[in-house]
């Protein structure tokens, strides 16, 4: 009789959800090996999604055509990938690590300019213009929403944003009696966006909590479910 | 070799990074990027490879708790092997997804609520400051509002407190977080970029 894979999936889930869930009568060996086979299971998977998503379509498959008819630029743009792969190989050997940072350089000089683009047009500008919007009384308008009431919640948010910024502002003077100490007016905005991050760290908070306790009941269900549907 | 790294590492990132603000730049920008995207994927095979060094050694000198360092090579050998052979779109590959790895990351994410809790306990026993007492009162009003009661909301906390918390304050505080992270990590961009900082080898 042959086996259908959705019963080896459910079978494997429900098994692999009990070790996992044995962690609350304590650390366990069943929990450890559970744990150390989904690291080196998620690993392959990873590793084998490498392969076939990147290194195959990216790196060999354009080589050999390259290699065979390609123009000599066409051979140096797919040669010069193979040649900082095999630099970041030279990483594994402790000998011939040194060249391997030539290939780091290349990838940490790359996504320097990706996270700095990433930074000033992905985050910076966004959140800042949205924050002027707050206080733009025909968009206020076109959504039916008091004008005081807009001002009213665009004032908070600008409040949280300054202060909540301030308070990592650690720049400090040396006091006569030897002690360091924020400037005054530092201290007051610091203080104020300590109360804006305790909040939003308190709705993060009940957010992910929720997550949890839903994936949580989620697990209960599918164990329950396993039994039912025998 | 730390000046030839460093010239690299600027000329790279400037390019890419030119790409973003002139269109004469963008080709140039893709053909770098494609390039980085394959020294990533290479990069994380070669951090693949030192697990499997690092575990394996721990295998041959017969450390204590060895045991869970060969399932652990084992099974990233077979599950390798098996993608590598069958592709990762193949029905086997999608059992060992759907039955191990989501049902373990699921299972792991449920156990936060335990840990989630504990710590929350912890907090206000350790730490008594208006942070931590504006974070449980906001982590409180959140829960009680976000409850379903057989009548419905709860009146006020679920219906007006909890909304103007979350979209309001919360995003103001949130908001200044995100702009602070934006800024620190523009700023380290731009040490790498000039050279300043140099996190692949020479200071």
């Amino acid at each position: 009789m042959a086996i259908s894979l959705d019963l080896i999936t459910g079978v494997l889930s429900f098994l692999f959800t009990l070790m996992i869930l044995s962690y609350l009568i304590g650390d366990n060996p069943v929990f450890r090996l559970a744990v150390y086979m989904f690291i080196g299971i998620t690993s392959g998977y990873i590793a084998s999604i490498i392969w076939w998503q990147v290194l195959a379509p990216r790196l060999l498959m354009p080589l050999l055509p390259a290699l065979l008819s390609g123009s000599i630029v066409e051979k140096v743009i797919a040669i010069t990938p193979l040649l900082g792969a095999v630099f970041i190989l030279m990483k594994l050997s402790p000998r011939l690590s040194k060249i391997a940072s030539i290939a780091m350089a290349f990838l940490v000089g790359a996504g320097a300019a990706v996270i700095i683009a990433g930074a000033l047009i992905g985050t910076i500008i966004p959140q800042i213009s949205a924050t002027i919007n707050f206080f733009d009384p025909q968009l206020a308008a076109q959504r039916n929403i008091n004008v005081i009431e807009v001002l009213g919640n665009g004032a908070i948010i600008l409040v949280g944003v300054v202060t909540s910024l301030g308070y990592f502002h650690f720049s400090a003077r040396q006091q006569a009696n030897g002690t360091v100490r924020r400037f005054f007016l530092i201290e007051i905005i610091a203080f104020i966006g300590k109360i804006f991050i305790g909040t939003t760290l308190g709705v993060i908070f009940a957010g992910v909590y929720a997550t949890a306790l839903t994936a949580f009941i989620e697990r209960i269900s599918s164990l329950i479910n396993f039994f039912g549907n025998f | 070799m730390r000046i030839l790294t460093a010239v690299i590492a600027i000329a790279v990132g400037s390019m890419v990074l030119l790409g973003y603000f002139s269109t004469s730049f963008i080709n140039i920008q893709t053909l770098l990027l494609n390039w980085a995207i394959i020294l990533a994927g290479v990069a994380a095979l070669a951090g693949v490879f030192n697990l499997i060094t690092v575990h394996g050694n721990k295998v041959r000198q017969a450390e204590k708790n060895s045991i869970y360092s060969a399932v652990l090579v084992i099974s990233l050998i077979a599950t390798f092997i098996l993608g590598i052979i069958l592709r990762p779109q193949h029905a086997v590959m999608q059992v060992i997804l759907n039955g191990i790895i989501l049902p373990v990351e699921s299972t792991l994410m449920g156990l936060l609520t335990i840990t989630l809790l504990y710590a929350g306990i912890r907090l206000l026993r350790r730490r008594v400051d208006v942070m931590s007492i504006f974070f449980i009162i906001s982590a409180v009003i959140i829960f009680l509002g976000s409850a379903t009661l057989p009548s419905g909301d709860i009146p006020l906390i679920g219906t007006l407190v909890r909304p103007w918390l979350s979209q309001i304050w919360a995003m103001g505080g949130a908001r200044g977080i995100l702009i602070g992270v934006a800024l620190g990590t523009l700023v380290t961009g731009l040490r790498v970029l000039f050279g300043v900082e140099r996190p692949y080898g020479g200071k």
